[in-house]
């Protein structure tokens, strides 16, 4: 679907780079989470197969939901109770979620992607 | 909804979402944050630094489960991660300069584009 050639493995270089921070300088302007900006960027821009920029996008929210975190966590709004219910579940999904990941095709994966932008995008419009 | 039965939802929402971000490659907090503020009445503010709480352990584990299987090269995604974060915390101060609004349209209408293809990439390609 793109005729851009993929970064070499473990090279983080200077279009890679600025996809990560043009992914986390949208989702702090719009509110919304990194994996919804920059998975798209990582497929369209920098020519990854859905699967890998789906396992990037991952790792990548560890560093940028922890900075989060302890901005929030200062003001003192999390409800420690409902996250900690909500992470049981969570974890345990991630699983079986990541575990599907792992195996799946190429295309129903796109499709399942595609389908919950389209869903994400009427989100952002309605709310 | 209150006490044990909506702690039960939430652990039931939660393995839902997980499952979700795992497979999707994102955090979750887009279905999470109106769960908390429709069903269990937490405000915008408060639902989302929530919802960031669960992101946290749910993609550490989700990246865990990929290593194993040979997916993915988390040192280069934690380190992409970072300089994402430093524009994370950039755009969140261009917010309170700019017309949200208006830029939520924007970006809603790229991600419309963007599903459009994909689903069509997925459905003609072999």
């Amino acid at each position: 679907m793109t005729d851009v050639s993929p970064p070499r493995r473990g090279r983080l270089d200077r279009r890679f780079a600025a996809i990560g921070g043009a992914g986390g300088l949208l989702s702090g302007l719009l509110g919304v989470g990194g994996g919804v900006v920059m998975v798209p960027l990582l497929v369209l821009r920098a020519g990854y197969r859905q699967r890998e920029a789906h396992a990037m996008s991952l790792g990548a929210i560890i560093p940028i939901s922890l900075a989060s975190v302890v901005t929030y966590g200062v003001a003192g709004e999390v409800r420690v109770g409902y996250a900690l219910a909500l992470a049981v579940g969570s974890v345990f999904g991630a699983r079986v979620g990541a575990g599907v990941l792992a195996r799946i095709q190429e295309r129903p994966l796109k499709i399942a992607f595609g389908l919950f932008l389209g869903a994400v995008s009427i989100l952002l419009v309605t709310r | 909804m209150t006490g044990v039965v909506l702690y039960a939802s939430l652990v039931g929402f939660g393995f839902f979402t997980g499952g979700a971000a795992g497979l999707l490659g994102v955090g979750g907090g887009i279905m999470m944050v109106p769960f908390l503020t429709l069903v269990a009445g937490v405000s915008q503010h408060a639902a989302q630094a929530t919802s960031l709480l669960v992101v946290l352990p749910t993609a550490v584990v989700a990246t865990i489960v990929l290593h194993r299987r040979g997916v993915g090269d988390p040192a280069l995604a934690l380190r992409f991660g970072a300089i994402g974060a430093v524009g994370g915390v950039v755009g969140a101060l261009l917010a309170l300069a700019l017309p949200g609004q208006l830029l939520r349209l924007i970006f809603a209408a790229f991600l419309l584009v963007v599903a459009v293809r994909l689903v069509r990439d997925g459905v003609t390609s072999r």
